[in-house]
């Protein structure tokens, strides 16, 4: 991924049990806020063509 | 490595008349130079077809997949590792092979030969460290480590690791290759670079899976490509999809690709997609000490779980 | 439109996190709302090209989690 230019953080990866829903939380908060803080996917999502 | 073909033709006679195997792959001289082709000897007369230069780079480890007869395959040594890797995926079985090893110096880049010619190259002649590209009013001698493909260049397995004859005493091989040049100047890029980069490196791309289909690890019945239920990736040229494609292709040689160069090689745009299939036979090495193909009796770390396995990118 | 607000495909084991996202729910817990969860039956179904097909299509983000 990185090598290719995408940038890190965009692929985050966890490990929650199913009784942590505090941890969940907590990930989720954390998950977003770091992508929140790249900005939008601009580069791989794909071009619509644009109709005029 | 002139007199391999000699040496050949003998053990594949010798092989086919003992009833030892039903063909020899092997190869044969092309219709245009530094084309050779795959030959597949199954009389005295095909014996005679077969050949041995410095344009075999077509890697043979690709028409054994799922093949049921008793086999002869000459085999370099990026052909033997992906030999053993089919063995490890139970392509074909060691039983049905008799692997005649090719001690190797490496395949020559015809790109490099034509880039340098002033015209059509209509005749090659080879001798031991130098070829001579000829033309219309033409003729130029290179040296032929100046013209070899680039992974050839820096190859360190240049002998078979796995063979049941071989057809000369094994090649030196090379010392303090440098092996990741190519990806340490990417990992000095930043994120928009890289980008910036791999679209200019994928934008002749024609999807036209060559690269894929030379690959002897591509051998699924259906690729993801071609699925359309759900459709993983765009049949457009959209640089998205030409992206996806590539990326995936490299996921799936993830400790798989021995960078044999089949893919660069069949490439009719000239793309060097090693740049991907490379870093990850970097991170292999780094993270799991692997290197592909060199045993058949040892798995490969994608398949098995240790739990020294390096796990620091999960939360 | 305010801020912007990103879009993440969040893919869940259907064990681990997916239950606790479950549990989150039960507990009427609150948590940021960019999540689009996917189950998957283990994380061990996770494929490279989910998160490709992911980005392509348009995700800002993509979260595995098991």
């Amino acid at each position: 991924m990185e090598h290719m230019g995408i940038e890190p953080g965009r692929l985050q990866f966890s490990w929650i049990s199913s009784a942590e829903s505090t941890k969940f939380v907590e990930v989720v908060t954390q998950v977003t806020a770091a992508i929140k803080a790249l900005g939008p996917n601009s580069n791989f999502a794909k071009k619509m063509a644009e109709v005029a | 490595m002139l007199s391999y073909t000699e040496k050949i033709r003998e053990i594949a006679g010798r092989l086919l008349q003992s009833g030892a195997v039903e063909m020899v792959i092997g190869f044969r001289a092309g219709t245009v130079p530094m084309m050779n082709e795959p030959h597949f000897a199954k009389t005295p007369a095909d014996v005679q077809k077969l050949v041995w230069d410095s344009h075999c780079g077509i890697n043979l480890a690709n028409y054994l997949t799922d093949r049921k007869e008793k086999i002869g395959v000459l085999a370099k040594g990026c052909d033997s590792r992906n030999i053993v890797t089919h063995i490890i995926e139970n392509k074909i079985k060691r039983e049905q092979l008799v692997i005649i090893g090719v001690p190797c110096k490496g395949m020559v880049d015809k790109r490099k030969i034509a880039m340098k010619a002033e015209t059509e190259i209509t005749e090659v002649i080879e001798a031991e460290t130098t070829i001579t590209a000829k033309g219309h009013g033409f003729s130029k001698t290179f040296e032929k480590k100046d013209v070899l493909q680039h992974n050839c260049s820096l190859c360190i397995h240049r002998n078979p690791v796995i063979h049941d004859e071989m057809v000369a005493p094994p090649v030196v091989e090379q010392q303090g290759v440098d092996r990741y040049a190519d990806v340490r100047s990417i990992a000095a890029m930043t994120p928009e670079q890289r980008w910036k980069y791999f679209e200019d490196l994928l934008a002749p791309c024609i999807r036209c899976y060559a690269c894929r289909n030379a690959c002897p690890l591509c051998y699924c019945p259906t690729c993801f490509v071609d699925e359309s239920r759900p459709q993983w990736v765009g049949k457009s040229l959209d640089p998205s999809d030409v992206r996806t494609f590539h990326f995936l292709r490299a996921y799936h040689c993830a400790g798989r690709c021995t960078d044999c160069g089949a893919c660069e090689r069949a490439c009719p745009v000239g793309i060097n997609m090693r740049t991907f299939t490379k870093k990850l036979e970097q991170d292999c090495l780094d993270l799991f000490g692997w290197e592909v193909g060199l045993d058949p009796e040892v798995r490969p770390p994608l398949d098995v779980y240790r739990p020294q396995d390096p796990n620091d990118f999960i939360k | 439109m305010s801020e912007w607000e990103p879009k993440i495909a969040a893919f869940l084991c259907n064990w681990c996190s997916y239950g606790a996202a479950d549990l989150a729910g039960v507990g009427r817990m609150e948590y940021p709302p960019n999540v689009r969860v996917i189950r998957i039956p283990c994380t061990g179904r996770m494929d490279p090209k989910f998160f490709l097909a992911a980005l392509r299509e348009g995700a800002d983000g993509v979260w595995v989690s098991g």
